[in-house]
């Protein structure tokens, strides 16, 4: 067996993150509290009056400077909450839903693959296919794998529309929203059902994974951007009582979506059903096991298509929810749906991050006069414990085998992306609509319009370096040449962190354009799906 | 843990491990600001040099070629010490962010400046080292820095240089700098001074025998421990190698007693003398003519058998005609004084160290000025 088959078969294991311990927390805590100080250090440091070039600028550079570092003091304190659910034998007998959906365009084989997994699920239960392809190999494809087959066309409110109305037509107590790019694996109704003892969970998510990353580039980094999210992350929440639904695969009660009048339906479907569930004083668990795996966005465009999707849509839990809903929360569900509805202002922060040393290179505008050793020597704990903190938390990955790791393709993609997240967060801002765009399920090819404000930023940084050289040559002053010269070159070293990123997204969006189309799901060996949780 | 004293535990026991993490990084960022500064100090004058090779060497100087007669004085250190004319220069106070106020200066002046002074300060702050880039950039422009050297003592961490813990330290600050406690300071300083290859004049502890001044004065020290500190620094500089420094002793004539302090022939390579008219801008001053504040010590100091340079020259506009003082300052000045082979113009626009407010004696833009200054050179020199 080569190595990628190797890597590739230990996906379809049943996997679950490491076990919360005391001294496990005890480490953890010392990290935080060691973190905190040299927080508390930094500022100390930053906030000196002769640091100031520009006063609004400095504004501006101190503002996006310590909404990261906000945002990294509350997702330690995420950390230090951390709880796994002891896991609960499945009652028998309970009456259960499993919902998938089918739009026009999508492929026929992959429901063949997903309705026949779903049928392998070892728990009692109905599989529905909501349909409104008006194929009707649909049909036959459902039958086929004993799936109940729903007509439901020309409802509004797309994949919940059609949610909602099967709520209607069904008497099943519990459902399972399965995305039709997800394998579940037989044991997934066991690892999930019996949460569901205590009357007041109103839903339960699972870990997300997928089974396509190793495809391209931006397959690897779309992935790598969850991977701390659907672990550590969502346990967090999962102490603090605020984990939510999102991404795919949340099992509902079906009392609990009648008591908010159905799943929410917009861009963020997930997430407003999620706030309504709590404001309705539903509890929520999230279970770190890998008992499904689906596709994640192979190629750059489908990749940003998705990002555009959720940053507009996160903005109305902001907007929307939030402020109607926010007295019937607790205080940890506040703090955590504004950090989340807020968390795609990452575009904007990113935005001005990039612009400083174009600033400073066409209108001489300079935020700040701070020493760069200075800056080193306070700076570097935070970025320390950050990475300590980090990689320790990767015990509590969900599939740590396959996830561990710097995950700087993520990174790489976070950061190329910003554009995406900007115009999300201004098309928020103005109440503006973007269509609803389902995520490709198969590679695209071409070089997607995403990369035109990356190629952009290329050219601009060339230009830019063209007219600094002539500059400096030609126009320039004698008298202040040497004395600017390292700020100057530093200015670029500054910009070229940014310029790195932007190749980097230039190249997954490259490496897209020759990306092979395949059905990634032809090759999965159901029977080879191995139940057995590897314990730790 | 249900228990809330093992939570107590807990929590205090990881907040205790945190400080002592974190009092770890302090303690290494201490020790370690020594290395990591100065590889970022070599970085970043790596990026001049490179930039210097690659590119500004492609440009076509345009100020160094008009100080191309300066080279042959520039490049040898034993004519420095010996001139045979006089050089003109200017201190102007916007230096730290661009030359081209003496640029604008040289061009009203129709005389482009070959001295150049700055300023710096002891101590243990980056911009108290030597100032490498902005001597560079003098070099660049075709011109040779004279760097003043303000020996004040209390800006170094006495704890990390392991010095006595003193409430002044500069308090008999000159015999410890003559007992070695500051080597370490010296040391780098001359190493960086050799490393700069290039000729300098340095004017170490100015005024040194005005009593209401700097702390290096009387009021802290023995004339004998000045001397000392001076020679002290001189050797240490010699016993390094950097052996491109002129070096200037410059006291303040008005307090008489300068002749204690003069460190010997062997010492000194030029006289300094400041000639500040204040006018009638403070109490205890009124218009003196440049005559009244030089020439009167013209005569002893010639004594000294040295090449003597007006460090800082300017004249205030309160009391009189700054006009009228500067023509006369420079009409016939090496028939009346053979021996002052260089003025350096004070140009101070912010001046907030003598007086509690802020003087301008800058003439940089004042263009009557800079034209009587070149009318009386061209008509009596």
């Amino acid at each position: 067996m080569t190595a990628r088959k190797k890597r590739y078969s230990e996906l379809w294991k049943t996997w679950e993150a490491g076990d919360v311990t005391n001294s496990r927390r005890f480490f953890f805590l010392i990290l935080v509290i060691a973190g905190i100080i040299s927080i508390v250090l930094f500022f100390d440091w930053w906030f000196h009056s002769d640091h100031v070039a520009s006063l609004p600028l400095f504004v501006l550079l101190s503002l996006i400077t310590w909404w990261g570092i906000i945002r990294l003091i509350l997702i330690w304190v995420n950390y230090l909450g951390v709880k796994k659910p002891v896991s609960v034998l499945a009652e028998p007998g309970l009456k259960v839903a499993i919902f998938t959906t089918s739009s026009p365009g999508e492929p026929l084989s992959m429901f063949d693959k997903t309705l026949e997994a779903c049928a392998n699920i070892n728990y009692p239960h109905t599989t529905y296919l909501l349909d409104d392809t008006q194929d009707p190999a649909f049909k036959k494809v459902a039958e086929k794998h004993g799936a109940v087959w729903l007509e439901l066309v020309g409802l509004p409110g797309a994949k919940a529309g059609k949610v909602n109305k099967a709520l209607s037509m069904i008497d099943e107590d519990f459902v399972l929203i399965m995305d039709p790019d997800h394998i579940p694996f037989p044991n997934f109704l066991d690892e999930v059902l019996g949460f569901f003892k205590d009357e007041k969970v109103g839903f339960v998510q699972v870990s997300q994974a997928y089974y396509n990353q190793y495809r391209s580039f931006t397959a690897r980094g779309a992935a790598e951007q969850t991977y701390t999210f659907y672990g550590p992350t969502m346990m967090g929440m999962n102490g603090y009582g605020t984990s939510v639904a999102i991404g795919a695969n949340c099992t509902f009660r079906k009392s609990a979506l009648d008591s908010i009048g159905g799943h929410g339906i917009g861009l963020a479907e997930d997430l407003i059903t999620s706030i309504r569930l709590h404001a309705k004083g539903w509890k929520s668990v999230f279970n770190p096991v890998v008992v499904s795996r689906g596709l994640v966005p192979e190629d750059f465009g489908s990749f940003c298509k998705q990002q555009l999707k959720w940053s507009r849509g996160v903005f109305e839990v902001l907007f929307s929810e939030l402020p109607r809903l926010s007295k019937s929360l607790t205080m940890w569900q506040r703090i955590s749906y504004l950090a989340i509805s807020t968390y795609y202002l990452v575009g904007v922060t990113t935005f001005l991050y990039v612009s400083i040393p174009f600033m400073y290179f066409w209108g001489g505008w300079l935020p700040a006069k701070m020493d760069f050793a200075e800056f080193l020597i306070n700076g570097s704990p935070i970025i320390l414990i950050a990475l300590l903190v980090y990689l320790y938390v990767q015990r509590w990955l969900s599939h740590s085998p396959s996830e561990r790791g710097l995950h700087w393709r993520g990174m790489v993609l976070k950061f190329a992306t910003w554009p995406v997240f900007f115009l999300g967060a201004m098309l928020a801002v103005v109440n503006a609509d973007i269509p609803y765009i389902p995520t490709a399920k198969k590679a695209v090819k071409g070089l997607s319009p995403y990369t035109r404000p990356l190629i952009f930023q290329l050219v601009l940084f060339i230009l830019t370096l063209g007219y600094v050289i002539y500059d400096r040559l030609y126009i320039a002053s004698e008298g202040i040449l040497i004395l600017t010269s390292q700020r100057v070159w530093g200015m670029f070293a500054f910009a070229s962190v940014s310029i790195i990123m932007v190749i980097g997204g230039i190249y997954a969006a490259y490496e897209s354009r020759n990306l092979e189309a395949e059905e990634p799901w032809e090759n999965i060996d159901l029977t080879s799906i191995d139940t057995s949780k590897e314990l730790k | 843990m249900k228990n809330t004293m093992n939570r107590f535990v807990f929590v205090s026991a990881a907040t205790i491990i945190g400080i002592a993490m974190v009092m770890v990084f302090v303690f290494l960022g201490k020790q370690t600001t020594g290395p990591i500064t100065g590889a970022l100090d070599a970085l970043g004058n790596k990026v001049i040099e490179v930039e210097q090779d690659y590119l500004l060497s492609k440009r076509e100087p345009i100020r160094s070629k008009e100080l191309a007669w300066f080279q042959k004085y520039r490049n040898n250190i034993e004519l420095l010490k010996n001139p045979d004319t006089i050089f003109l220069g200017v201190y102007e106070n916007t230096y730290e962010e661009s030359f081209n106020n003496i640029i604008t200066f040289d061009h009203n002046l129709q005389n482009t400046l070959p001295f150049i002074q700055i300023y710096t300060a002891w101590g243990d702050k980056p911009r108290e080292e030597f100032p490498l880039v902005y001597a560079k950039t003098i070099y660049d422009l075709g011109s040779i820095p004279i760097i003043t050297w303000e020996p004040w003592l209390n800006d170094f961490n006495r704890e990390k240089h392991n010095l006595p813990v003193v409430e002044d330290p500069n308090i008999g600050g000159m015999a410890a700098v003559a007992r070695g406690d500051y080597d370490f300071y010296i040391e780098e300083w001359a190493k960086d001074v050799k490393d700069f290859k290039n000729n300098i004049f340095i004017r170490l502890g100015h005024e040194m025998n005005d009593p209401y001044r700097y702390p290096w004065g009387p009021q802290n020290n023995e004339p004998h421990d000045f001397i000392a500190a001076w020679k002290h620094v001189v050797d240490k500089f010699k016993e390094v190698g950097a052996n491109n420094v002129v070096w200037v002793w410059a006291p303040h004539p008005a307090y008489l007693k300068y002749g204690e302090y003069y460190p010997g022939d062997d010492y000194v390579d030029w006289i300094g003398i400041g000639a500040l008219n204040y006018g009638t801008a403070a109490s205890w001053s009124k218009w003196w003519t440049f005559d009244e504040i030089y020439g009167n010590y013209y005569d002893w100091l010639d004594m000294l058998n040295k090449p003597m340079m007006i460090t800082e020259m300017g004249s205030l506009k309160v009391g009189g005609s700054r006009e009228t003082w500067f023509k006369e300052a420079i009409s016939d000045l090496p028939k009346k004084y053979p021996r002052l082979n260089a003025l350096v113009f004070f140009n101070d626009s912010d001046d907030k160290t003598t007086l509690n407010k802020t003087l301008d004696w800058s003439i940089v833009k004042d263009t009557v000025v800079c034209t009587t200054i070149n009318n009386a050179i061209i008509s009596s020199w």
